[in-house]
Order: structure tokens, then sequence, then C-alpha cells
């Protein structure tokens, strides 16, 4: 971590070392019993396969679902508990012979449009896919316009530089 | 005490404003120095009472003075004094304390510097800049006091919410912000003051707030990049970029901001695009104000928007304010504002300076669209509906490759014309460049089409920016017989701006680059590994040596100890962890990178046995990542090297203005009129 440093430091400057901030270590301990005693309950198990199409098929499906305790970042990325449970939910659902649509389907009916994070494109949400593009089409009219206007007055107007 | 001090001290600051701010139209009708003068000094009290206020602040929360209301919210005597010190903008009240702060001194710089100058322009824009003081001081002293008593005094707080705490560049990347949007706030002012002066057709307020511009674009491109970079350490998904709101708040009036710097470049040289450029000043302004209601207010929930107070209401009010007021001054200066065009042909650099603005200011309409909707779709339609990642890189992909382009279009374009043949002759190297970059990102397993787009196009850039360069020097060095450096230096020293420009390219060109990198060729591994044993993970293979507790004042901290091998040799540890606040139901991630110049290898810690005895990890191997944060420090040496004024030498040749360009060959540039024109281009 601070052995990595060096390298960015040069283009930040040095306004990053105040190595200072860290603060100092309490006494370690190794495994076992100090976790029990940490007073920290509740282990944590995240489930994986061990087979890679479906781990691929399981990513593609969980970076399209929104974590529901973060700030809007997918299952995928989230590592939250409850996004690593529903990933597990997704995994098993396609394993079991579901279509990644019917997976999210699944979800859409249990936590409602808002567990999507690209809304549907279709009915009232087509509007936030079609005024960015109108205003590109509108934008480069109005530049075309203004465009052929500049160069027909500098043609009619003063005799342009010649090169 | 402390309490009484900051609260008193505000509430003086907030008459002070006000009054100062009335002064301003007063002193230039009866055209009365003292009165302006007055303003003047209104202007410094201001900034010393906010400061004082600033500094009970932090002494109230390095004292623990749990009576003061904003330290038993985000105070604890657990906390380490340096986090105990940013918490200042680690909450809403402070934060907006923090803002008045920065906003207050920014105002007193500018009368300090610009005191002596004569007419109305800098009464008005001192006005502006106190009108502005007078909204956050009315926030400071009502809806968020920080100072509020707190009666009985609590023994002890909460501490600061984990996630701000977690790691150091939270005290680098909010006054960064802080600067950045602030900063935002003196071309505005600039702008309204010329309007209000009548003096918006003289260019003398352009020159006067483009330095300032440039300052506020470069803090605020250095803070978006801290922010990304702080998103990568702390959060612990691997990514650097969510779309959040919040993000996205800072990133509106940067795009704007942007837009800004391009088209004034049409405006000074050829006298065009007057009124769309106050239109970007405004617009970034607002900008600024909207995101901080975005994010501040509640309306969108995510991790900043702290506190759900009365605040909404008066930012929505102010955003109203600003655009009334704007809009009626631009009409009023309509006149002055209008500018007649002219073009000699459609293929010159204003076209393409034209096409980067639209590109540009659709990109926030896009950015604006996509964060607006869930709540626009609630309003109208009841359902809450969610736009992430996926909408926005869907929507932004094009846009971003487009510029990309034009980046690479521009500088090899002279200014009013071109002919085909110099078009021809200027864009074959870069073309050249893109298909090698297309190439080579085929061969390295690029199958995406934007993904391919993105690296011909960054080459494409690449090449072309480079190439002014290389004109620039061996033009120099084959008329003057100087030596590289000596040329590169005169070359940027005679042409800051140009060259500063073509600089932050470069680091444009780089974060590029290292987006596309990574997200193209980004692996993601993940395995519950027993102690001892170890997981692939592509070309390296990451063993569980253990798995520790640790206890720390603020938090306990469960890591695991991992060796990175390759071909079975050791080369690195990294200890990614997960922390345990007290006053977090969650688990703070805290993943561990190895960086090196060609990628990361990011590890993070999902999950662990209660003995210690597994751990389940997730790798992620992304190439290039590190060159998002170089190429935020090259975005931001080009700004400060086109921010310094260019060196008046006695030579004719560098007082020639944009209008020569019918100049023979000049001593700079054999190549012809093009290159001639082009070594002119407008000293400050």
């Amino acid at each position: 971590m601070r052995a990595r440093l060096w390298f960015v430091a040069a283009a930040w400057g040095g306004a990053l070392f105040s190595g200072a901030v860290r603060p100092i270590a309490a006494q370690q301990t190794t495994a076992g019993a100090a976790l029990a005693d940490s007073g920290i309950v509740g282990e944590r198990s995240a489930p994986v396969s061990n087979d890679p199409v479906l781990e691929e098929k399981t990513r593609q499906v969980a970076s399209e679902l929104r974590c529901p305790v973060c700030q809007g970042n997918s299952i995928q990325d989230s590592p939250s508990e409850l996004a690593q449970e529903m990933k597990g939910v997704v995994r098993d659902q396609l394993a079991s012979g579901k279509s990644p649509d019917e997976v999210k389907a699944y979800f859409v009916a249990k936590y409602g449009e808002w567990i999507l994070l690209e809304p549907k494109a279709s009915g009232f949400n087509l509007v936030a896919y079609l005024l960015p593009v109108v205003m590109v089409a509108a934008g480069g009219l109005v530049i075309w316009r203004a465009v052929t206007k500049w160069t027909n007055a500098a043609k009619s107007g003063d005799e342009s530089s010649p090169e | 005490m402390t309490r009484l001090l900051g609260h008193s001290a505000l509430l003086v600051a907030l008459f002070v404003a006000a009054v100062g701010m009335v002064l301003a139209p007063i002193a230039v009708r009866r055209t009365r120095d003292d009165l302006v003068r007055a303003m003047y000094t209104a202007t410094y009290a201001v900034f010393a009472l906010v400061t004082v206020a600033t500094f009970a602040m932090i002494y109230a929360l390095i004292t623990h003075d749990f009576s003061v209301g904003y330290v038993a919210q985000v105070g604890s005597r657990a906390t380490p004094l340096f986090y105990t010190i940013i918490s200042l903008w680690g909450a809403l009240e402070g934060s907006i304390l923090f803002w008045a702060w920065v906003l207050t001194l920014l105002s007193a710089l500018v009368v300090f510097w610009n005191r002596e100058r004569e007419g109305a322009l800098i009464p008005y824009t001192t006005m502006t800049m106190l009108a502005v003081s007078v909204f956050f001081l009315i926030l400071l002293v009502g809806p968020a006091d920080p100072f509020t008593l707190v009666s009985p005094t609590p023994a002890d707080g909460p501490g600061p919410n984990p996630l701000l705490q977690n790691h150091i560049l939270m005290g680098v990347h909010p006054p960064l912000l802080y600067l950045g949007y602030v900063g935002m706030t003196v071309p505005f002012a600039f702008a309204v003051g010329a309007m209000a002066a009548g003096e918006v057709a003289s260019d003398d307020w352009i020159r006067l707030s483009r330095r300032w511009t440039l300052g506020a674009w470069a803090f605020l491109t250095a803070a978006i990049i801290a922010g990304m970079w702080w998103s990568y350490e702390v959060l612990g998904w691997g990514g650097y970029w969510a779309w959040d709101p919040v993000e996205n708040a800072s990133f509106m009036p940067w795009l704007t901001a942007t837009a800004f710097l391009h088209s004034v470049m049409v405006q000074e040289r050829r006298g065009m695009l007057k009124l769309w450029n106050l239109n970007l000043i405004v617009a970034t302004f607002a900008l600024t104000i909207l995101g901080t209601f975005l994010t501040r207010s509640g309306v969108l929930s995510s991790v900043h928007a702290f506190g759900e107070g009365p605040i909404g209401m008066y930012f929505l009010v102010a955003i109203a304010l600003t655009l009334l007021v704007s809009f009626a001054l631009v009409a009023g200066n309509s006149e002055a504002l209008a500018s007649e065009g002219r073009l000699d042909g459609v293929a010159a650099r204003e076209t393409i300076f034209l096409l980067n603005n639209l590109m540009l200011t659709a990109f926030t309409f896009t950015v604006l669209v996509g964060t607006l909707f869930p709540i626009v779709a609630e309003a109208l339609r009841g359902v809450k509906v969610s736009v992430g990642e996926p909408f926005f890189n869907k929507m932004t992909l094009p846009l971003c490759a487009s510029l990309l382009f034009l980046m690479g279009v521009g500088p090899a374009l002279p200014w009013r014309r071109a002919s085909k043949e110099v078009v021809r002759r200027q864009l074959l190297p870069p073309v050249v460049g893109a298909v090698v970059g297309a190439i080579a990102a085929i061969g390295a397993g690029a199958r995406h089409p934007y993904a391919v787009l993105s690296f011909a196009f960054a080459a494409f850039a690449l090449v072309a920016n480079i190439r002014e360069y290389v004109t620039g020097i061996t033009a120099r060095m084959r008329l003057r017989n100087e030596d590289a450096l000596t040329a590169l230096g005169r070359l940027v020293g005679a042409n800051r701006r140009r060259y500063g420009g073509y600089v932050a390219h470069f680091g444009v060109i780089a974060v590029a680059l290292a987006i596309a990198a990574s997200a193209t060729f980004r692996a993601e591994y993940e395995a519950t590994v027993k102690k001892g044993a170890s997981m692939p993970a592509g070309a390296f293979e990451v063993k569980l040596l253990d798995v520790y507790a640790r206890e720390e004042p603020q938090r306990s901290r469960i890591a695991a100890s991992v060796a990175i091998l390759k071909d079975g040799k050791e080369i690195g540890r990294l200890d990614p962890a997960m922390n345990f606040y007290p006053t977090s139901q969650q688990p703070i991630p805290t993943p561990d990178v190895r960086s090196r110049p060609w990628g990361d290898i990011y590890l993070n810690l999902m999950a662990f046995k209660q003995d210690g005895s597994d751990a389940t990890l997730k790798v992620i191997v992304e190439p290039l990542v590190p060159w998002i944060w170089v190429g935020g420090g090259i975005l931001c040496l080009g700004a400060i090297i086109s921010m310094f004024p260019t060196r008046r030498r006695s030579t004719a040749w560098l007082g020639a203005t944009a209008a020569d360009v019918r100049v023979a060959p000049s001593p700079v540039a054999g190549g012809g009129a093009i290159m001639a024109s082009e070594s002119l281009e407008g000293a400050d």
C-alpha cells in the first residue's frame, strides 16, 4: 500500500505525504482465538462455484441488478453481505436452468423496477433514452446552419484572405 | 464560549456582506470612490469573520466540545486527530461552513488583485461574490447552523461516517472539490459584473476571469480524480466511477467549464460565440449549486446526503434566482453580445470547437437527464426506477469516442479554413496512429467495437497532439539552431495556453486509455481459500497465509495476509481487510492494491470463517489503472502551464495578432502560411 506511493508521488507532488494519519496499530494477534475474542459476531461466507461458464453468466446478470443497501453499485460490485446473498440466488437460479431474463424478472417481481440498474427502454423510460439523442441532433442542426451562414457571410462580404 | 464566538462571527459576517452588497450600485451610480473602497473593506472583513467561525469550529472539534451541535453530530473521542479535523467537511453543516470560508477567501482575493482597476466591473463583480456569500451565510445562521447548543452536553459522540474516516484521501478530495466548485463562482461573478456594468462587449472581463476559470477547473479536475481514487481504494469493488449522483454532480460543471475553456478561444480570436460563452459560465455556476442541492438535500439518497434538512428549498430558490438574474442580464445586453461570425471554409478549427462544445454540452445534458430521471419518474409515475452504470455507459460511450476523435482533429486544423490538401497532410499521421492503435487493441484481445474504437481514437489524438510539438520544435531547431530541449522550452514559453492545452490533452488520453484498458481487460477471480492454500488469478497465484484480528481504538479489523506469487516466486504481500465500526451495521471493506505502471492487482476480503481457517477472496487484475491518477496529474499540469502569462518579448512577430494570418513564413515556422499562422497564435 505504502509502496505504491512512489509511482504516483511524481504526479501528485507530495500532497499525500502525511503518513502521520494512519492510526497506530494496536497489538496484533493471530487468527483463531483472537477472532472469537474480538467481539465480532457472525462469520461471513460467500459461495463460489467452480464452473467458469456459470460464473461468467452470474457476473453478467449480477452487474445489472442494483444492490439495495449501497449507493447505486451493482450486486456484482458490492462487497456487502446482502449483495453476496443475492448473487448466490442469481447463481442458483441460473444453475437450475433459468434464463438471465427470467432471473431478472424474478428480482423485479420481488423488489420492483428499481432493482434494475438500467431502466427498461419502454414506455415513459424512453424519455431518458431519447432526450439526449434529440439534443445532439438539434445541436448539430444549429451548428450546421451557423457554419453555412458564416461561410456565406464570408463569401459575400469582403474578400477572404488569400492563402 | 467557542460556540458563541463562532455563531456571532457568522451573524456579523452576514450583516457586513449584505451591507457591502448594497453599496455597489450606489457607489457606481454616484461615482463614490469612498463607497467602493468601503465595499472592498467589507469583503475583507467578511473573510476575516468567516475565518474566525471556521477556526472556532475546528477548535471545538479538537477539544471535543460536545455542547456544539455539529461536534455532537460528527465528533468522537476515539477518532484519530486527523480525522477529527477533517470531519469539518464530514457532514452538511460543516461542509457549508467550509464552503463559505473558501468563497469568502476567493472574494477577498478577487478584490485584492483587482482593487486598483477603474470602472464599474470590479465593484459589480464584488457585489455578485458578496451576494453568493450572503446566501451561504443565511444557510449558516438558519437551517444549516453548525453552532447550535446541545443541552445537556453529551459525554461522547458517534464519530464521523465510517466511510469518511477510512482513508487519507478524505482529507484531500473535499478541499480540492470545494476549491474547484466554489472557484467557478468567480468567473460567474465576473460575467454578471460585466453585464451589470455594461462592459460585456469588451473582452476585459474574459481576460480577467480566464485564469480563475482555469484554476478552478484544475482543482475540480484534481478533485474528481481524487474522488475516483478514493472510491477505488475504499469501496472495495475495484471500480472508480459508478455514475453515482455525487460523482455526476461534480462532473457536470467540469464538462461545461471544459466546453467554456475551448469556446472562449473562438471568442478571443474571432469575436464569435459571446452569448454562448456567457451561457456556459452561468450554466457552470448553476450546476455547482444544483449539484450541491442534489447531494445535500436528500432528494437523491447516497452516502453524501447525510441529513435531510429543510435546506433543499433554499437551494432551489438560489438556483431559480441565479437563472432569472442571469437571463435578465443577458437579455439586457443582447445587442452588445450579438456577434457576426465569419468563416472562410467548413473545415476549420472553429468548426471543431463548435462540435467539441456540442459533444460536451450533450454529455452534460445526458448526465443531467440520467441523474434527474429517477426523481421525475417517481414524481410522475409513482414508480421508483434506477438509472445506473449500464445506462450511462451506453449513452455516453459514443460521446467519449467523438470527443477523443475531435481532440485529434482540432489541433491539426488551422483557423478560418483549410484546403483539402492541408487536411490530408495534417491528418495522415494521426490516421496511421489510429490504425496501429486498433490493430494493437485487437491483438491484445479486445473484441468489443467500442473498446477497439477507444484505443484507435486515443492513438489518433495522441499522434495529432505529439505532432504539434514535433513540428514546432523541429521548426525552431532548424531556423534558430536551438537544441531540442531549448526549443521545447521556448515553444511552450512563447505560447503557454496552446501548448498547455495539448499537455491537458495528453492527460485526457492517459485517462481514456487507462479506463478503456481496465474496462476491457479487467479479470475477476473469486474463491474461498483454506489457510495455506492458494487460488489461481490469471498469470498470478494468490496464497492465503493467515486471517488475523486487530483491535484499534475506534474500530476492529479483520484482515487476511495474502502472498501474490508469479511462476512460484512471491512478488508481494497484501492485507485486504474488513473494518467493523461500532456505529455501523455493515463492515467497511478495505481492499489492498499492488500497483505497477502496467496495472494493478486488487484484492478484497469478501468473507471469512470465524476460526480463521479460510477466507473468500476477490482478486481483480486491472491493467493500466494507475494511469488514471497520473493522467489527472498531467491534466492539472496542463492547466497550470496555460495559466501563466506568456513571456512578452520585444520581437515584432510575437506581437502579431490573429489577423496577420497572411504573414510570410515567420522566423519560427518554416512550414508555409499554415504553420506561420499557427505559431502566431494569440499571446495573452
